[in-house]
């Protein structure tokens, strides 16, 4: 038994703790201590891939022997009479769906860490408060146990509230609250189902009632009376309860990925947060979303997700096309990149309820892919905010001449998500769309109408990024701020090249070599679409 | 050529170093130093180049070599990468690095004194990288990653100037255009996946290949795995050709082509005239067998339509290089049409001798321009060194410029001897053998394509005599430097007949032909001489009378307004009608959809918390007074009970003595009256 993910886990945490206790005497010191422990936490999860077994044996998803890492310990043992005995395990292991957010969260830690330059006040609640929400989100990543997840997943709430509540810009209040009561409007409900769960499975080992997850995805385990039986088929406020259940713990999830018409914390919070809270955000937050929807949602109750593929998918397009439609309309460009997360994650969607071995696939790249992409176009807007405080696409124009390098980044950035060949987000969303096109022949969930559809979204962020290139980086340069900006505006500096170059390269590198991700999770994905169709 | 031959292996290897090299100098220029880079990327080129015709050698009219190897697998799917030498990748191969070598040495001269000069050389290599990398994929997934890539380094190099605000817009509009048809080419992808599994071309297209083994049954495309309703094949078709339309400048897509002459004007020969806009045409050729009727006949309409608007545009145009553009787009209609029609050979015979003539026409144009621009700056001068009525008389100031622009012109207007000559004829005399077979509209195919040709004659007669012949209004007018004329020269003889065919006067021996034999209906002898005679003779005469019109510059015989010209003129609208029914509409919608956004979607949640606010202050408000409003009412009442008992307990005597005697008092009354 090895220790290496908890390692990875409360690292942050223990280093948050020294944060707290060190004196304020050490305030700058606090940034170098976060940025190493998310340089250590990215050589932990390489060295976690480089080590991953990818063979079918280990492919994970619903065999709780062929996860790999597995940390099982007995937890809170209760023993409530007649009930039964209380059985909460601290259960982590990972497979082949959960190992590339490892990287990614790691990656996208470190990227903002060095955004966290910008923070001038109130250091030691900010450091500690970063590092919790990273224990939070790689436990998030890294739980088996529905009860310990569910921690987890609360626990990130807490210091995004204060991280954006805070830190924030202006409207940072409304905008805190606007996050946290829209995201655990989604959890209580969730909190429900975890209990319903919990009543209707037993454990066969031990013959007691389980949080495990893993064992929640064998419908032998449930009880034959239970209410989330397979077998009994119960109903709820007159559907069936199995639904009921996937639709709650979907809207719980998709209010985190968002989806359309669940997203409008997201330009608020993401535009009012500070540069690296908004990173995080993009970069994980949204992903925490998708994977509980593949790992949960559909694990548990595969028999309810195929009943809702259809309106799962349509939500997608919906998202795909609506969330570029607005992007289009944007005059502040950190909204625009919000409103462009909220499209490019509806592929994400499209790809997860074709039910195809291409459009999952596609589907988990591409959360990779944006979170990669979305952290380096958020820390490309925080570099430009930080120098002038004003982010109005209309304020800027011929920025190519002033910063040419920082130009180069943003073209990098922006093709690269606009689904240029060569970058990732291109295999992510080409899968995604063939994925959902297959659908119809494969098991019939998605009409082929919806990839055609979805399509439409690459030209439309083809248009929304390329006007705004035309509009803010060509052409002579004229500044709202004048002359005053002109020196303000200093090109990329050393610390931001080391925030942007990895990300430029992960992109690219996962853009000609899918193979970097796809090799790693195919088991993982084979089982899972096993699972998911019967 | 039995000499040189290489092995599968070798020659995978040499097309693998004429691809690559292009790249090594888009990277070492970007991420080295700075420096002009000029001599990495003609190196670079020149050794693309080379290995681009030693592959020639070995595989034309021999066995096509394919290699492959895994690039990534998804679930069980493997999905490879590899190599692709046949007849068309290997003569594109020739073609596009052959043309980029010669663009390359003249952009010395043209681009000399750029302050960004190093990125162009950067762009080139991406650009040559894409092109290459396009034509000798074996899997379409690859393709489309190429095809990507073509549009993305001509969007760069049409910004080039990106200060100039025309320049940025127009690399915008022509990259918007080209993901338009990608989506029509994704979807083709994505129904040729769903259907066989697999993107390998040889696979899918080659003989005995899967698109030959499925068969139709009853409306039902049936592949070997799996089957889908036949509307499926057309679409597929269609989407394919979507793809083409944009890359290639078909009507209705084309018109991000006039605009992207905003680029220098060595790009625009490189690019818009010999090699991405042949990409569309390429495609077509690599997935050929996919198409059926419907495609097909919806091929030859765009592709003739196309032909003829973008001719009649070209009349009236005053920008040398928009004149040139529309010719382009004219041009490649008749390529498509030929593809259309079946004549597989005569359109890539089109596509190579148009390579040639067009990029000489664009670089002699470029010639024309960078002299003026020259003078312009020399003497403080202010004009449009672009428009050809601010010319004249060029024909004794540049006079080796003025040869190669009337061989190329020669080409274009398919006079004998010349390249063009043989590869329009072919194209025409097809034609008409096809509609023989065939009523309705497609008997009018041939007659608007000859149409069309005699059309093209004018348009370039104009522009030779507009531009070289009557007096000249600058004194001192040079010859390009000798860097520039010298690519003149070569293209010249490029675009004469001998690079092509031994017999000037019959395209029946020319080798391109004969290597796509196969594809097309066998010729007629009385047609062979018939149409060839009676197009030259007209031709000529068009040119005559262009010669009266324009040669003397004295009389303007043809009236410049009148709604025809406007049409002409303006492009018959496509811009504004563009304008007007996808760019503001959808921009129109965007608002719409974050009006709704804000007001509705977020307006509800904002709603709820409001809601929510108001039923906490009633429940507050029902707390306060209701609720605790009992409790103290409970206490209030204990405290008034409290109040009234203690009066009783005053202390005093004469109070206790009035009780009682109130008791008293009390009792006795009702005891003894009640």
């Amino acid at each position: 038994m090895n220790y290496i993910l908890s390692i990875l886990i409360f690292l942050p945490l223990i280093a948050a703790l020294v944060i707290i206790l060190l004196p304020s005497g050490f305030r700058e010191r606090f940034k170098y201590i976060a940025l190493g422990t998310s340089i250590v936490q990215f050589f932990i999860s390489v060295y976690i891939y480089l080590n991953f077994n990818s063979s079918a044996a280990f492919a994970g998803i619903n065999r709780e022997s062929q996860f790999q890492l597995v940390e099982k310990m007995s937890w809170i043992r209760l023993d409530l009479g007649s009930i039964g005995k209380l059985e909460i395990d601290y259960l982590l292991g990972i497979d082949g769906l959960s190992m590339p957010f490892l990287i990614l969260s790691a990656l996208v830690m470190f990227v903002a860490t060095l955004a966290s330059w910008e923070i001038k006040t109130n250091l030691k609640a900010f450091f500690a408060l970063l590092l919790l929400l990273n224990t939070a989100i790689m436990g998030v990543f890294c739980s088996l146990d529905f009860f310990l997840f569910y921690i987890f997943y609360e626990l990130m709430l807490l210091p995004l509230y204060f991280l954006i509540g805070m830190w924030g810009g202006v409207r940072r209040e409304y905008a805190a609250i606007k996050f946290f009561l829209y995201t655990l409007f989604g959890s209580v409900f969730m909190l429900l189902i975890i209990i319903g769960l919990y009543f209707s499975v037993l454990n066969p080992a031990t013959g007691n009632h389980t949080f495990n997850m893993i064992l929640m995805m064998d419908p032998a385990n449930y009880l034959g009376s239970s209410i989330f039986s397979t077998v009994a088929s119960q109903n709820l406020l007159g559907i069936s309860a199995r639904l009921l259940a996937f639709i709650v713990l979907f809207v719980a999830f998709a209010i985190k990925v968002p989806i359309v018409p669940l997203h409008t914390w997201l330009p608020d919070a993401h535009v009012e947060a500070p540069t690296p809270v908004s990173i995080i955000l993009a970069g994980l937050l949204l992903k925490v979303g998708g994977y509980g929807i593949l790992r949960i949602c559909y694990s548990i109750f595969p028999d309810a997700a195929i009943q809702s593929a259809w309106w799962i998918g349509l939500i997608g397009v919906v998202s795909i096309l609506y969330g570029a439609l607005n992007a289009l309309a944007q005059t502040d460009l950190k909204r625009l990149i919000a409103y462009s997360s909220v499209s490019h994650m509806g592929f994400v969607l499209l790809g997860i309820a074709s039910g195809t071995t291409e459009g999952v696939s596609g589907a988990v790249l591409q959360m990779i892919s944006h979170g990669g992409l979305s952290a380096m176009l958020f820390f490309l807007v925080g570099m430009l905010y930080n120098r002038v405080h004003d982010r109005e696409i209309a304020n800027f124009r011929g920025l190519a001449l002033v910063m040419p390098q920082y130009t180069a980044f943003v073209m990098i950035a922006f093709f690269a998500s606009l689904g240029l060949p060569g970058f990732s987000a291109f295999m992510a969303e080409a899968f995604s769309l063939i994925g959902a096109f297959t659908s119809q022949e494969v098991n019939g969930l998605l009409p082929r109408w919806m990839a055609i559809g979805g399509s439409v979204g690459i030209l439309l962020s083809a248009a929304y990024f390329l006007w705004t290139l035309q509009r803010m980086f060509f052409g002579q340069t004229r500044l709202k701020g004048g002359d005053v900006w002109l020196t303000r505006l200093r090109d990329v500096n050393i610390r931001e090249k080391f925030a942007l170059v990895p990300l430029a390269i992960v992109a690219i590198a996962l853009g000609i070599f899918p193979s970097l991700i796809f090799s790693k999770m195919n088991a993982s994905v084979l089982a899972f679409i096993q699972l998911v169709s019967g | 050529m039995e000499v040189l031959s290489f092995s599968a292996n070798a020659l995978c290897l040499l097309s693998i170093i004429a691809v690559a090299f292009p790249f090594l100098s888009f990277l070492t220029i970007m991420l080295g130093r700075k420096s002009p880079g000029s001599a990495i990327s003609i190196f670079n080129t020149s050794i693309s180049f080379i290995s681009s015709i030693l592959v020639f050698i070995s595989v034309w009219n021999g066995e096509p070599v394919q290699q492959q190897v895994e690039w990534f697998s998804i679930g069980s799917n493997v999905f490879s990468a590899g190599i692709l030498l046949n007849n068309l990748s290997v003569l594109m191969m020739v073609l596009v690095s052959g043309i980029s070598v010669l663009v390359h040495i003249y952009s010395i001269s043209y681009m000399k004194g750029d302050i960004n000069i190093h990125k162009y050389w950067a762009y080139l290599g991406l650009f040559c990288f894409s092109m290459m990398g396009l034509v000798v994929s074996d899997s379409l997934l690859l393709i489309y990653m190429f095809w990507e890539l073509v549009g993305f380094s001509s969007y760069l190099l049409i910004g080039f100037w990106f200060t100039k605000d025309a320049a940025s817009q127009a690399a915008k509009k022509a990259f918007i255009m080209n993901r338009i048809g990608d989506i029509g080419f994704l979807t083709g992808l994505m129904i040729i996946y769903s259907q066989f599994g697999t993107f390998d071309i040889v696979k899918l297209f080659g003989s005995g290949g899967m698109i030959d083994s499925a068969s139709i049954v009853d409306g039902i495309w049936i592949s070997a795995s799996t089957e889908m309703p036949v509307i499926w094949l057309t679409i597929a078709g269609i989407a394919f050709f979507m793809g083409a339309m944009a890359k290639s400048a078909q009507f209705p897509l084309h018109t991000w082509l006039p605009d992207a002459m905003e680029g220098p004007t060595s790009v625009s020969a490189l690019i818009h005239a010999a090699t991405m806009v042949a990409a569309g045409v390429f495609l077509l050729g690599r997935i050929y067998p996919l198409f059926d009727s419907v495609a097909l006949n919806i091929i030859t309409i765009i592709g003739v339509l196309t032909a003829f608007i973008a001719a009649t545009i070209a009349l009236t145009q005053n920008d040398i290089k928009r004149i040139l553009a529309y010719s382009t787009i004219s041009q490649l209609g008749f390529i498509i049409a030929a593809m259309g029609i079946g004549a597989y050979g005569e359109s890539i015979f089109h596509l190579a001798t148009h390579a040639f003539f067009k990029c000489l026409l664009f670089l002699a144009a470029g010639a024309v321009i960078h002299q003026l621009h020259h003078h312009k700056e020399q003497h403080n001068m202010e004009f449009d060194h672009q428009d050809i009525r601010m010319m004249g008389g060029l024909r004794k100031q540049m006079p080796v410029t003025f040869i190669a622009m009337c061989i190329a012109a020669a080409a274009l207007a398919g006079l004998p001897f010349t390249s063009g000559f043989l590869s329009k004829d072919a194209i025409l005399i097809t034609s008409f053998e096809w509609a023989e077979g065939y009523h309705g509209f497609k008997k009018l195919v041939p007659y608007i394509l000859t149409l069309t040709s005699w059309l093209t004659v004018f348009y370039i007669a104009r522009l030779i005599f507009k531009v070289f012949f009557g007096k000249s209004r600058y004194t001192d007018l040079h010859e390009a430097p000798t860097s520039m004329t010298r690519i003149l020269m070569i293209l010249s003889f490029g675009s004469l007949f001998i690079l092509f065919s031994f017999n000037p006067l019959s395209y029946d021996g020319s080798w391109i032909l004969k290597g796509f034999a196969g594809a097309g209906v066998k010729g007629f002898d009385r047609l062979h001489l018939f149409i060839p005679a009676i197009v030259t003779v007209i031709s000529l005469a068009i040119i005559f009378i262009a010669y009266k019109v324009y040669g003397g510059r004295a009389v303007q015989t043809f009236p410049e307004k009148g709604l025809l010209y406007r049409f002409s003129n303006r492009a018959w609208y496509f811009d504004s009608l563009y304008d007007f029914l996808f760019v503001r509409s959808t921009t129109a919608l965007s608002r719409l959809s974050y009006k709704f956004d804000k007001l509705v979607v977020d307006g509800l949640v904002n709603l709820l918390a409001t809601l929510t606010n108001i039923i906490s202050e009633v429940a507050d408000w029902f707390d306060r007074n209701i609720v605790d409003g009992l409790v103290n009412g409970l206490a209030t009442l204990a405290r008034k009970t409290g109040d009234f008992a203690r009066q009783f307990q005053s202390g005093k005597l004469q109070h206790y003595l009035l009780t009682m005697l109130t008791l008293v008092v009390t009792f006795f009354i009702l005891t003894y009256f009640i």
